[in-house]
């Protein structure tokens, strides 16, 4: 199977490899798997609170080249945008801008998985601050 | 869910009109060939749903029924009983294949009681998307920070080697992460078999709680298996080069 000119692009050059303490309070984590493959995913993101915009966004991912540019490509798109517009990015536009083939989809909802699972973490580190999160529900439900 | 026995239903000869069980593959009385119906594998072997199986009876079975199913033997039989003879053939390979392998046969027992292992993590992603919350992980974050760390170990490692710095230390380093994978898988199956037995036994005594307490465990530990099994390759993978 071959892969696209943009995946191969992102997978020699990823953009925003790297680690931001994960402590802070302004960084939200997501740490996310995909079993069927073995993948790991880590991504970062870093918000101004006043602004809720993501400032920064870094990734780390162990996996095929299509795990590697779905990650890189969701740094790209979360920085400069709100937690709330990060979250209207779609797996489905991660095999658009990629054209990721079908049996490659898997990579672009691990993506996804990760800018949600960041944004989750954010809101739950700043509860107490006026952040009235989806996450709080999701966390009060369980 | 429990697995609760069919009821037993019987298999009317079409040759012959003789009662047969439901699962015969050959008339009791007349000795025809019976219909293909889709079964599953277990009920293809005529075998109750286990996760543990005497394989070297199963071998005999499978080359048993590989003669008398093969096409060969109905070249001269209604143009039925030769379709049913390659259908019957055909099942018979994948089943067998299937069965005897033990991973094969859990995820394939699994996949009977409604668990689809490729699936769950798709499935958890489809639900998040639509309820708009995060995705409750398929595999247990503890899991994932160790699978994380471990792989940037590795890849610590392989860039070490890589660079040429300390050779014989890297590839000490490297051999000791193959063995503790290797011990990992090991003790992995141990367990493996150990819920097999759980299941099994709660099966046969219709406890359906610890069934699906042992069947849940199962997916963790197969979950665990398939990352170090990855880590386990790109191990190999960098003690070659």
């Amino acid at each position: 199977m071959a892969y696209s000119d943009k995946v191969i692009e992102h997978y020699n050059n990823p953009r925003n490899v790297g680690q931001m303490d994960k402590n802070s309070t302004a960084v939200g984590t997501g740490l996310v798997g995909a079993p069927e493959c073995g993948d790991v995913m880590r991504l970062q993101i870093k918000v101004n609170p006043e602004t809720r915009v993501i400032e920064d966004a870094k990734f780390k991912t162990f996996g095929c080249g299509s795990a590697i540019a779905s990650s890189s490509l969701a740094t790209e798109w979360v920085k400069g945008k709100t937690v709330d517009e990060a979250l209207e990015i779609k797996n489905t536009d991660i095999v658009k801008e990629l054209a990721l083939p079908p049996v490659k989809i898997h990579c672009s909802v691990l993506a996804e998985d990760a800018i949600r699972a960041a944004i989750g973490d954010w809101k739950k580190k700043n509860v107490g601050a006026g952040e009235q999160a989806s996450a709080q529900v999701a966390v009060a439900a369980n | 869910m429990t697995v609760v026995a069919e009821p037993p239903k019987k298999l009317v000869c079409w040759s012959c009109d003789s009662e047969n069980d439901a699962d015969a593959q050959f008339c009791a009385n007349c000795g025809k060939l019976q219909p293909y119906t889709p079964a599953d594998y277990f009920a293809f072997f005529g075998l109750p749903r286990r996760f543990q199986l005497d394989t070297a009876a199963l071998e005999k079975q499978f080359y048993r029924l590989s003669r008398k199913f093969h096409p060969d033997l109905y070249a001269r039989a209604s143009a039925e009983e030769q379709r049913w003879s390659l259908e019957k053939s055909s099942v018979l390979n994948d089943a067998w294949r299937t069965l005897r392998d033990p991973l094969a046969r859990t995820e394939y027992l699994l996949g009977l009681v409604g668990i689809r292992l490729e699936a769950q993590s798709r499935d958890a992603s489809d639900r998040a998307a639509e309820n708009g919350t995060a995705k409750p992980q398929v595999v247990p974050p503890d899991l994932l920070e160790e699978v994380f760390e471990l792989n940037m170990q590795l890849e610590e490692m392989r860039m070490a080697k890589a660079g040429g710095a300390g050779d014989p230390e890297v590839r000490g380093s490297l051999e000791a992460a193959k063995e503790n994978f290797d011990r990992q898988l090991n003790a992995s199956e141990q367990d493996l078999h150990a819920l097999w037995s759980q299941w099994d036994h709660a099966a046969g005594a219709n406890d359906g709680a610890t069934q699906q307490a042992a069947q849940q465990r199962m997916v963790d530990l197969l979950n665990r298996r398939s990352y170090i099994r990855n880590l386990m390759r790109d191990v190999e993978e960098a003690l070659k080069n």
